[in-house]
């Protein structure tokens, strides 16, 4: 066998090795996500949009400093945006709620 | 060597396709073990990819002409620097290059993400690996450039002598880096719909990825541009030609994209629109690579073997279709609870950005794909020249310039017409003089001058908003913290990376509108044939012709210089050294530009022709405002340097984010 040869050999044999043990393996946990829990995916948004009316809030506050917007435009949106991030907090106590009475009956 | 390098691209391209099907049955059966085998796979998929590329550049390195690839691309003679470059000197180093790069980021994005959302990140690695099949499937089977030459010459054919510059080096794979970077935004997107997480999760994971490739294909344009400047000779630096056109339209989608996702991101709507835009500019760079690699459109940039059309088509068709498929079936998550607050805000300053953006794509398009439509129509290949683009997108990109200054002034939200007065007069009145400052310089007797005074008045228009932002920015921090103005002025834009990051990039993008303009409008040339001692001006230089010299520089290239001394209000101002070089085995010489370059204008020396009386023809370009495009071109990147930069806030906040999920919704332990 030419050395080129073995060496392919050997590396097919390495790929094969690096590949295959993981589906050897044995795992503390079988399954790669929990069941799609329509909750969870909720949570996360409703996590990302308060984050962002929250930023639209502090450059709302910018702009008004920047004197940007008047400060009649800045009241009106200021209510709007913490409406809103209001209503998102409410939805995300709800949904903290929901589960911590789901784990404690469990 | 060869065979091994031959022997990896094999195993790559097998390991690859275990890796899509792994990754999709790991995800769709929910098995871990599954996973964890596919996880090992993009890491073997770039090791081999990265084996293989040795064997090719020590090919190169040690004249091994018994691949017919080094063999065409390479000779003894070549500079070492070139035998490095000439890897991607042709279709098939090229090719094995884009996919050393797409296995590359590839593996980042493995290590980035392999141990978070689980639902999405296999999906895309799925994505990503497909793409690497159907290269290293072209690589493998159609343009390998392992291929041998049953008897190896003694020496190669060589690098195309226009190839032989510097740029060759910089260019290709900073435009390549661009490319190939959009895969993984697509990747992605793909991965969301697919996957049903349709919110903007995608968009934040990839955010900075279309950023970096924004960033690599706006640098790789204008290196481009740079490249045929100095090398081709002819005194321009872009002719919209189709291969240019290929890199100039996912630069244009990209750039809508990157736009219109901060609305996505703000209002929880365009979902469709940033889906399909990124679908889209991917699509274009894949055109890109099937115009180089077709041979259907004639390009000075088409590889010499470009027969790889139909396989690109192909691809082309089934990702267009495949992605199409899946936007429609996900339309109803996809549909939008918001709506915009109103017409006068930045969120619609941004859509008319968009539209106008996508204008000038589509005319770019049709431009250059209509040689292929008309020949398949009525037989006749008619090329489009640059007449067309210009008409079409000059007033289209002068819409955008005056976009760039509407839209970081107005709002976000809602904005009242007394504040966009109040906002808009500084910006109006500085346009105002501008326009009233240049009436007597700008004659307005043709349309190109039309446009040009429009440019300039729209220039200073823009940048007095920028400098407006800036300013407002920085009276309002000294205002509230007692800071110096350079001390304010850094900390409101370190504070507010992207806005002002953004605004940066901005300022490139009047510099380079202006260049364009100025250059354009106002270039004048001049062509004499001149015996040693004879003068000619140009505006305001006096050109004199000196002498020829001849030199054999190495075995294989002679160099013929023409001296000139330019002179300028009586005094000696530069002695210009233009030339042509003769490489061995090649019929035609190539030009090398002497160009003097200031901030008003470049004095651009080509050496035509020469007779053996020493009589030579000299053309002369004054080309003004041209080192304004290459300035802005920094000023992009110092601005998207900024724009990148990681920001402890938004990571503090994103950990902060993840910390409440795992504790409501615990995920299995990886590992």
């Amino acid at each position: 066998m030419e050395f080129v040869h073995f060496l392919e050999l050997i590396f097919v044999v390495a790929v094969l090795l690096l590949v295959g043990i993981p589906l050897f393996g044995k795992f503390q946990y079988k399954k790669l996500v929990e069941v799609v829990n329509p909750e969870n995916d909720e949570y996360k948004h409703l996590l990302v949009r308060k984050e962002e009316t929250l930023i639209s809030i502090k450059e709302l506050e910018f702009d008004l400093s920047a004197e940007k917007i008047s400060n009649s435009d800045y009241q009106d949106l200021r209510k709007k945006l913490e409406a809103e991030a209001n209503e998102i907090i409410e939805r995300l106590d709800q949904l903290e709620q929901g589960r911590k009475k789901a784990k404690s009956a469990r | 060597m060869n065979d091994i390098g031959e022997f990896t691209l094999l195993v790559a391209l097998a390991t690859a396709i275990y890796g899509c099907v792994s990754y999709v049955m790991a995800v769709r059966g929910n098995r871990i073990d599954l996973y964890l085998s596919a996880d090992k796979t993009p890491l073997i998929v770039w090791g081999c990819v990265l084996i293989s590329s040795i064997c090719l550049w020590k090919a190169f390195l040690t004249n091994d002409f018994s691949l017919q690839y080094v063999w065409a691309y390479s000779n003894i003679e070549l500079d070492t620097f070139y035998k490095i470059a000439s890897f991607w000197g042709g279709q098939k180093g090229s090719l094995l290059f884009w996919t050393l790069l797409l296995t590359t980021y590839t593996v980042v994005v493995h290590f980035q993400n392999r141990k978070t959302n689980l639902r999405v990140v296999p999906y895309a690695m799925a994505v990503l690996l497909v793409i690497i099949v159907f290269f290293l499937f072209l690589i493998n089977f159609s343009t390998n450039p392992f291929e041998r030459i049953p008897l190896p010459p003694e020496d190669g054919r060589g690098l195309n002598p226009l190839l032989q510059n510097y740029w060759m080096v910089i260019h290709p794979p900073t435009l390549y880096l661009g490319y190939v970077g959009f895969t993984v935004p697509f990747a992605f997107a793909v991965a969301a719909l697919i996957s049903k997480n349709l919110d903007d999760g995608w968009i934040r994971l990839t955010r900075k990825w279309t950023l970096i490739s924004w960033f690599f294909l706006c640098m790789g344009n204008l290196f481009g541009a740079s490249w045929a400047y100095v090398e081709l000779g002819w005194g321009g630096y872009w002719a919209w030609d189709p291969v240019e056109n290929a890199a100039f339209m996912p630069l244009l989608i990209a750039t809508a994209f990157l736009h219109s996702i901060m609305i996505q991101e703000k209002k929880d709507m365009m979902k469709v629109w940033n889906m399909s835009l990124i679908l889209l500019t991917f699509v274009m760079t894949i055109f890109g690579t099937f115009i180089t690699r077709s041979g259907l459109i004639q390009s000075v940039h088409t590889f010499d073997e470009a027969t790889l059309g139909y396989y690109f088509l192909a691809f082309l068709f089934v990702i267009l279709l495949a992605c199409i498929a899946l936007i429609i079936s996900r339309l109803p998550l996809l549909k939008s609870k918001n709506q915009l607050d109103s017409f006068l805000s930045r969120e619609s300053s941004f859509l008319f950005n968009n539209l106008v953006l996508l204008g000038i794509a589509f005319a770019t398009f049709w431009g250059t794909i209509f040689p292929i439509i008309s020949e398949a129509v009525r037989g006749i290949k008619i090329t489009v020249g640059p007449p067309f683009y210009n008409q079409v997108n000059v007033p289209i990109g002068l819409a955008l310039l005056a976009l760039i200054g509407i839209g970081p002034v107005i709002a976000w939200r809602r904005a009242t017409l007394s504040n966009l007065k109040k906002n808009f007069l500084k910006p109006l009145a500085a346009a105002f003089v501008a326009a009233i400052a240049l009436l007597p310089v700008i004659p307005l007797g043709s349309r190109t001058e039309i446009y040009t005074y429009a440019t300039f008045v729209l220039c200073v228009f823009v940048m007095a908003c920028i400098i407006i932002e800036f300013y407002k920015g920085t009276a309002s921090r000294m205002g509230l913290h007692e800071e110096s103005v350079l001390g304010a002025l850094t900390t409101v834009t370190w504070r507010n990376k992207r806005r002002y990051g953004g605004y940066i990039v901005h300022i490139g993008v009047v510099l380079i509108f202006a260049g364009i303009a100025g250059s354009q409008a106002y270039g004048t040339h001049i062509e004499k044939h001149l015996n040693p001692g004879e003068s000619f001006k140009i505006r305001g230089y006096d050109i004199t012709y000196e002498k020829l010299v001849a030199i054999e520089a190495t075995n294989v290239k002679t160099r013929i210089i023409a001296q000139l001394q330019v002179e300028r209000n009586g005094s000696h101002y530069w002695t210009a050294k233009p030339e042509k070089e003769f490489y061995k085995g090649q019929n035609q010489p190539v030009s090398e530009v002497d160009v003097l370059s200031t901030w008003k204008e470049d004095l651009y020396m080509i050496l035509a022709d020469f007779r053996e009386d020493e009589s030579a023809t000299i053309k002369v370009y004054v080309n003004p405002m041209v080192s304004w495009m290459w300035t802005g071109g920094w000023i992009i990147a110092f601005g998207t340097m900024i724009s990148m930069w990681p920001d402890r806030l938004e990571q503090r906040r994103r950990l902060e984010r993840f910390r409440r999920e795992e504790l409501l919704f615990p995920s299995p332990a990886q590992e």
